[in-house]
């Protein structure tokens, strides 16, 4: 394990060479100037902007707390945007990891030819988000998709799917379980790693099949679980490109001179997630200094969660790795 | 880990943040160049140079506006026109607003960029070019022209329309022995109701009429018309609650849709092919009549050459028969932007685009949109059907109505559009609380960037 | 926690294991009609993309499953109407420029978290942990109206430079990397003389190659995949866009062209999986080793 810099300097060190410190200076200059034109300087400026009225075209107007106090009493979307964006954190993570686990479980115990059970799962993960959520909207497509026609066979008469606005999220949740195999492979490999020898001594001390996975393999696989939780629940908080493609292509609407933002949402904004509303508000509607107050807004709840997490993750401590 | 907060740390801190603050004021007042602002006092007797059109066209449509360009061309030797296609609304203003002298005139789809693109002058103000070349505005309606003005500044001319009726299938009316197409909108309703068929297992075969808000042309704006339907007052604020006309609309519409059955008609509606495929219901026959855009003539004829099809005005509401004969028409409009390096060159490319009328008639019979100014619309080489006819009545008749520009776009429709997709489905409430509501939302949103 | 056997990994089913008493035929027979089923639905909607795209476009709207006829000449109309190598074309370059951007930028930053002792090294490492799982759309807007001033919209340079100034997820992956490098590799390099610089190119670098592929990995396919990006910046100038872009597009002022969009589909997952096939090993290994390391 690596000590951080503060302690190595409180006990007595060999003196560096200077030109160890010059060469570290630079390796970090291009990143530290990165940091912050492309993290520092934006943050502190959207809190500047939020305060303002901003159109791109005319110089910023100082409008006070004006921008914040429609966010909180009069936008009419925001709330719902943010309920959307809820859902997705609350369903689409834990579902996919679930998922990922059973089938990993599954392939751990295949033993011929798991190469190929797993590349069958992988590949969907390979494919562009976009065309994705492009086909998936067409196999659901209530008229024409193959999707009702096979369950017609069945007798069963298919739903609405992504235009149906209690059925959008969910569809689109099945495309989340559809590519999840980037995290079906790690969980693969954790549970490949679990030492061989800690099943063995369970199975001595009598413990039966259930025992085994939730006292060997469990704990031996938290660590990747909880990274891979921690990304996802990460990504829901940011969801966008699916949702707002799913949206533009099962409104089937015509887009004529239009542009993206007149879609976002179908059904009855079902699918608007809180980062599409920040977009539709700054980049559609351009009201970058509202838009920006929708960042602030998301920014502090980003990082109340991040608090959280940097203290109770090892993975996230800068201490060094596990 | 440890941080230790010392003054020292806390000046630096203070330092970044007024730091950024500066750079961040720096990089904004800087909005851009402004092209020279000063109108000549007179036209160049002869144009040259480059300027670029950007317009949201595509493919077959394209090639029509690049053919009137090509004219321009011809007219004005020394003169290259850059056309940039496909570029939607959003994509205009990214564009203009970067300030950039890449964009000289502008095409947009809708009037929702009027309102902002006028007030902050990022589309120049034309009145002193109008002026000074004797623009003939009487040539352009009332209504045309307050879609494309905002709050007296004129930045935009109009160049083409669209204007919506009723289509109806004869060969429909003909086996239920209807003769005429209807006039009110209970008449619409009887005639629907009657032409209205099933399937054995309840669902919707074929629909006389699809009152479904949503689907395809069925917007508020485009059934406004039929009660005379008010958008915004003078000041720009919501007048939709206050109006007489709404409810009355609202609420034949929501008892239309029950008497068929919300549930079937989303189901139906959700199943219907795609508005401008050759799919499309109306060619399908799968609906008898349908409100739809004068372009549709176009599609048909591309598409369904054999479809049997009559138009008429769209009917109007018990109390409001003086309105018939109008009907909803809203249209492209152009600008020049402000970056724009060669002003005088890109407005004769404008005022050629919006008043020229071989240059109107040829686009209005390519892309089959309603030219807007009267010698356009009564020239003898504009390609008119019999259908089509009705389009060019209505784009005359002085009644018929627009959508104001505002300075929220088109905020203040999706806002009552929201809202009556949730009436129709039984969750909007009481309607004229209801109602209250939507110009309140409206209010605020005008509020938030009209300053303080 | 380490991966110690990638043996297991590359071809799972192959380690060494305690043999299994009492697991019935049953239990295999269940286990694998549940993976056969699961396998069918994975597999089903590319197939399904895929006998679409050889439809006409009139029959992509009707409910058949199997094309009639087998039109083939879809894949040279699309290729030949659209500017498909032209999307192409702009895919490749920002991911290429991307990647090897932020390999000369990340790594060496990288490398001193990891390895040399300097002030503040925590400090800096957690403001990048926070850049990295910050939402991008919060710092989007001033970002984009800092391009916009420079006139840089409308192409993909805004997505494309930013990485020559290090890329906060690719540092913290490089820097857990590099923490396994032992240090007495680095001392004994250090006594012989030789320059930080070349103990970064001669000694560490070749040692985390697994590392920096899997970076490299997250960032080809991460700016190949990307649409947010694009569509902010790159969404007026259709000379600039990329295949993830151009993808969505295809709802012109017609609605959804969908046998043109299945085909452009089919023909954007092609080199993906190629591209799979070939580097497999790289990337099972990356993407694991990713996973298990952060």
């Amino acid at each position: 394990m690596i000590r951080g810099a503060g302690r190595a300097s409180a006990r007595p060190a060999p003196r560096r060479r200077p030109r160890g410190r010059w060469f570290a200076i630079a390796m970090l200059a291009p990143a530290l100037l990165g940091i912050l034109v492309f993290f520092v300087y934006p943050l502190i400026a959207s809190l500047f902007f939020s305060f303002t009225s901003y159109d791109l075209v005319s110089p910023p107007e100082w409008i006070g707390l004006r921008n914040y106090e429609y966010l909180f009493t009069k936008d009419p979307k925001v709330w719902s945007a943010a309920l959307n964006t809820l859902w997705f954190i609350v369903f689409l993570t834990p579902v996919k990891i679930i998922m990922a686990l059973c089938v990993a479980g599954l392939l751990a115990r295949a033993n011929r030819a798991a190469g190929f059970w797993r590349t069958i799962f992988y590949l969907p993960s390979l494919v562009p988000p976009v065309a994705s959520v492009v086909a998936f909207v067409f196999l659901f497509n209530p008229g024409t998709g193959p999707v009702n026609h096979i369950l017609k066979v069945f007798g069963i008469e298919g739903p609405l799917w992504f235009n149906d606005p209690s059925l959008s999220k969910p569809s689109l949740m099945l495309l989340g379980i559809w590519v999840m195999g980037d995290m079906m492979v790690i969980f693969l490999a954790a549970l490949l790693d679990v030492p061989k020898d800690q099943y063995e001594a369970a199975s001595l001390d009598g413990a039966n099949g259930v025992q085994k996975v939730w006292y060997v393999t469990l704990p031996n696989i938290v660590p990747v679980l909880v990274f891979s939780l921690v990304t996802g629940l990460i990504a829901s908080l940011q969801y966008f490109t699916e949702a707002a493609v799913a949206s533009g292509v099962a409104s089937g609407k015509a887009t004529v001179g239009s542009g993206t933002a007149t879609t976002l949402g179908y059904p009855d904004g079902s699918l608007l997630t809180y980062t599409q509303w920040l977009y539709v508000r700054g980049f559609a509607n351009y009201q970058l200094g509202y838009a920006s107050a929708l960042a602030v807004l998301l920014f502090i709840v980003a990082a109340a969660f991040l608090v959280v997490l940097l203290r109770r993750v090892d993975a996230f401590n800068p201490e060094g790795a596990k | 880990m440890q941080q230790r907060f010392t003054p020292r740390t806390g000046r630096r801190i203070a330092a970044g943040i007024a730091g950024a603050a500066a750079a961040a004021l720096m990089l904004t007042a800087c909005s851009g160049d402004t092209g020279s602002v000063d109108v000549a006092d007179e036209a160049p007797d002869e144009l040259s140079g480059t300027v670029s059109l950007w317009h949201f066209f595509t493919d077959r449509e394209a090639s029509v506006i690049q053919g009137v360009v090509d004219d321009f061309e011809a007219q004005n030797p020394g003169v290259t026109v850059e056309v940039h296609e496909g570029q939607d609304d959003e994509k205009l203003r990214k564009v203009i607003a970067a300030g950039s002298d890449d964009i000289d005139v502008g095409l947009s789809y809708s009037t929702d960029v009027v309102g902002n693109l006028c007030s902050t002058g990022a589309f120049r103000d034309l009145q002193p070019y109008i002026d000074r070349d004797e623009v003939d505005m009487s040539q352009i309606s009332d209504t045309v022209q307050s879609y494309s003005e905002f709050e007296g500044t004129r930045c935009t001319m109009p160049v083409l329309a669209d204007v919506n009726a009723l289509f109806y299938n004869k060969d429909i009316f003909a086996e239920a022995g209807i003769t005429e197409p209807p006039k009110t909108l209970d008449e619409l309703e009887d005639i629907a109701l009657k032409l209205t068929e099933y399937n054995d297992d309840g669902s919707i075969k074929r629909l006389g009429f699809n009152p479904f808000m949503g689907m395809y042309e069925n917007t508020a704006a485009h059934f406004g018309p039929a009660v005379g339907g008010k958008w915004l007052d003078d000041d720009g604020y919501s007048a939709i609650g206050s109006d007489e006309g709404w409810p009355v609309l609202m609420q034949w519409q929501k008892d239309f849709v029950d008497e068929i059955g919300y549930d079937k008609l989303q189901a139906f509606t959700a199943g219907l092919g795609q508005e401008f495929s050759a799919d499309n219901a109306f060619h399908t026959g799968q609906l008898a009549m349908t409100i739809d855009g004068e372009y549709r003539t176009a599609f048909i004829a591309d598409q369904a050459p054999d479809l049997n099809y009559g138009t008429a005005p769209f009917p109007t509401a018990t109390g409001f028969e003086d309105l018939y004969g109008s009907g909803y028409i809203v249209g492209n409009i152009a600008g020049i932007a402000k970056g724009s390096k060669n002003p005088e060159l890109a407005w004769a490319l404008l005022k050629y685009l919006s008043t020229d009328t071989d240059a109107l008639v040829k686009m209005g019979n390519g892309l089959k949109n309603v030219p807007t100014t009267t010698a356009a619309l009564e020239s003898p080489d504009l390609e008119v059907s019999e259908q089509y006819q009705t389009f060019i009545d209505i784009a005359l008749h002085p009644k018929t109505a627009t959508t104001p520009p505002s300075l929220v776009g088109a905020g203040y429709t999706q806002a009552f559009g929201s809202y009556w997709e949730k009436f129709q489905a039984g969750t909007g409430g009481n309607l004229a609380e209801g109602l209250a509501g939507v110009d309140q939302e409206i209010n605020d949103s005008v509020d938030l960037v009209s300053g303080p | 926690m380490t991966i110690t056997d990638t043996r297991t990994l590359l071809a799972p089913g192959t380690a060494p294991r305690p043999v299994r008493r009492g697991r019935s035929f049953f239990g295999w027979v269940a286990e694998h009609t549940v993976l056969c089923v699961l396998a069918v639905l994975f597999i089903a909607p590319i197939v399904f993309v895929a006998l679409t795209s050889l439809m006409s476009s009139d029959q992509t709207l009707t409910g058949d499953l199997l094309p009639d006829p087998w039109q083939w000449s879809n894949y040279r109309e699309v290729v030949v109407s659209t500017p498909l190598l032209r999307w192409f074309g702009n895919s490749a370059l920002y991911a290429v420029c991307a990647t090897v951007f932020m390999a000369l930028s990340s790594v060496p930053a990288a490398y001193v978290l990891a390895k040399i002792k300097i002030p503040h090294a925590n400090t800096i490492f957690l403001i990048i942990i926070v850049a990295m799982l910050l939402p991008p759309q919060v710092t989007a807007v001033p970002v984009y109206i800092m391009w916009s001033k420079l006139h840089l919209t409308g192409t993909l340079l805004p997505l494309i430079l930013p990485n020559l100034l290090g890329d906060a997820f690719s540092i913290f992956l490089l820097r857990q990397f590099f923490l396994t490098v032992p240090t007495e590799y680095l001392d004994a390099a250090r006594m012989d003389g030789a320059s930080e610089f070349r103990i970064l190119t001669r000694v560490v670098i070749p040692m985390a190659k697994p590392g920096i592929a899997a970076a490299a990995i997250f960032m080809f396919f991460g700016s190949w995949n990307d649409y947010y990006g694009p569509l902010l910046y790159a969404s007026e100038n259709p000379s600039w866009w990329p295949v993830s872009y151009a993808l969505a597009t295809f709802r012109g002022s017609h609605g959804t062209d969908w046998g043109t969009t299945m085909t452009l589909t089919m023909l954007v997952l092609v080199p993906v999986v190629v591209v799979f096939f070939f580097a497999q090993r790289t990337f099972v290994e990356g993407i694991t080793l990713s996973g298990v390391k952060g």
